[in-house]
């Protein structure tokens, strides 16, 4: 069921926010001793909340299609009087006195909040093997990981314990968890959802969206949390319209590009034609499909690398004397951003800012970007290489080589599903737009839904 | 090959030998990617300090 469905089910008396709480609590409760999607499970608040939620639709007072929805939030957003960790040990102690933005938006919403979702450690990963609280599973075989760093509402969408959960994004912690996960995943432009309260990696990198069952789904979530937020001095005060795709919406006309360069080298033999079939159903949709040349995303990527330890490195500065509090690959990649000179972040700023002057000069050929969201499937827990084009790559840098440098130039990012691998785990196709373009890119990606690019449901229960 | 564990020492952080042997190799590489872009860089090409996606429309 998603969250259209299941907004129309509660409208229709069908079904109560009450019976929705208790069934996603009752799925928490079954799965999360396996999958250790959450740190924190609020259930009194939650079925406090549900309550409310049915009073509130019973007397008329709709707050739309949240309203009484179960979601989670990644651990990271600041939450009133309940523990954030950003799964760490630092702050494992730490109880908010305000909520952050995303998360006041979603309660004003309606939406029952069901808890706090694990992660990579300060977000700054991609597996989810958190040191302090333990590694997060993938439903679709616990022997992989997630993804990362909101590998916990990846796992959480993807096993049905959620509708909805907030991540982050820095170098693709929404798309890749979304990717290996097989569910929807939405970066917004940077500036279209505030960062308010939710704690820090990469000032300039940091994106707030959702990890959704459907395309749809992330589009209405998207209605919820975007906007203005003076708080956030990079919040931007374009107009906030209504991002959800009519049904049926077509895509003909649309010109999709699809990278000759950098996108398509070593990838699985899978991810390629999964992502290939998606984009032939895209020209069979009436787009026009056109081969373009990217600028040099590999240099894109280690600007943003050097953005992100820099960053990093300064705002985790003030915990610099304890070392032995943090997960030996965040301290590795701390020390490395202490180590760079400044005038490394300083060109790096310099040398994105060009990048993405570059990167505008696409749009005048093409209305989006189709690529894989990630090289390869979701690997094994533990492994710390994969194999691609023939030989040995990082799995850290495997998985971000697709996602990373779109952080750099903040353009809206959307990954879904497009595929089951040799091994069942699911595939994502990665959809870019310009800035502010969501609408378009959400559109693209729930006709791509309608026309049967989609992956069957999570076999757990 | 910069001496990192020289600029540890500098900067005052206490790397033991292995950290510094984790850290290097990835620090080396990044740094062999990044110099060479530096080239390219114009005086007029100003930091993306205050970020924005859509510079000029906001």
């Amino acid at each position: 069921m998603t969250i259209r469905h299941a907004a129309g089910q509660l409208r229709a008396g069908r079904v109560s926010a009450v019976e929705l709480a208790t069934e996603a609590l009752a799925r928490i409760d079954r799965g999360n001793a396996r999958l250790n999607a959450f740190i924190t499970v609020t259930a009194e608040q939650a079925m406090h909340q549900a309550r409310q939620a049915d009073s509130e639709l019973a007397a008329g007072h709709d707050r739309g299609p949240l309203h009484g929805i179960p979601v989670a939030v990644k651990d990271l957003f600041a939450t009133r009087g309940v523990r954030t960790t950003a799964g760490s040990k630092v702050y494992e102690n730490w109880i908010p006195a305000t909520d952050a933005a995303v998360v006041e938006k979603l309660r004003s919403a309606g939406a029952v909040m069901l808890g706090k979702l694990n992660m990579h450690e300060l977000a700054y990963g991609i597996t989810s093997a958190n040191p302090h609280f333990g590694a997060v599973r993938n439903p679709w075989n616990a022997e992989h990981i997630p993804g990362g760093s909101s590998g916990g509402s990846g796992a959480a969408v993807a096993a049905r314990m959620v509708y909805a959960a907030m991540g982050s994004d820095t170098g693709g912690s929404i798309r890749i968890p979304a990717s290996f996960c097989g569910t929807a995943g939405l970066k917004p432009t940077y500036g279209r959802v505030s960062r308010y309260g939710a704690l820090p990696l990469g000032y300039s990198l940091d994106h707030m969206g959702p990890l959704t069952r459907t395309v749809r789904d992330a589009a209405l979530v998207l209605n919820s949390i975007a906007g203005y937020d003076r708080r956030d001095g990079t919040s931007s005060r374009r107009p906030v319209v209504d991002f959800v795709p009519e049904d049926g919406c077509g895509i003909r006309g649309v010109r999709i590009g699809v990278p000759r360069n950098f996108f398509f080298e070593r990838l699985d033999a899978d991810v390629e034609s999964s992502v290939r079939a998606a984009i032939a159903s895209a020209e069979s949709l009436g787009a026009v499909v056109k081969p373009v040349t990217v600028p040099d995303m590999e240099a894109l990527n280690v600007v943003a690398r050097i953005v992100l330890l820099a960053e990093a490195s300064a705002v985790m500065e003030p915990f610099r004397e304890r070392r032995g509090e943090f997960g030996p690959d965040v301290l590795a990649l701390l020390d490395q951003g202490r180590l760079l000179p400044a005038t490394d972040y300083v060109n790096a700023q310099r040398l994105r800012r060009g990048m993405r002057r570059e990167f505008d000069r696409l749009w005048s050929e093409v209305d989006c970007l189709f690529t894989p969201a990630t090289p390869n499937t979701a690997p094994r827990i533990g492994d710390t290489t994969v194999r691609l084009g023939g030989r040995d790559e990082d799995v850290r840098l495997a998985a971000t080589r697709l996602v990373r440098g779109i952080n750099a130039l903040g353009l809206p990012a959307l990954s879904l599903p497009c595929g089951l691998g040799g091994s069942r785990l699911p595939i994502g196709l990665q959809i870019v737009g310009p800035a502010f373009e969501e609408t378009l890119i959400l559109r693209v990606g729930a006709a791509l839904e309608d026309a049967g690019i989609h992956i069957p449901p999570c076999p757990i229960d | 090959m910069k001496h990192w564990r020289a600029i540890a020492q500098a900067y005052g952080l206490p790397l033991t030998a292995g950290e510094l042997d984790r850290i290097a190799p990835s620090l080396e590489a990044l740094e062999e990617a990044f110099r060479p872009l530096i080239g390219d860089l114009t005086p007029g090409l100003e930091p993306c300090i205050e970020f924005s996606a859509l510079e000029d429309a906001e």
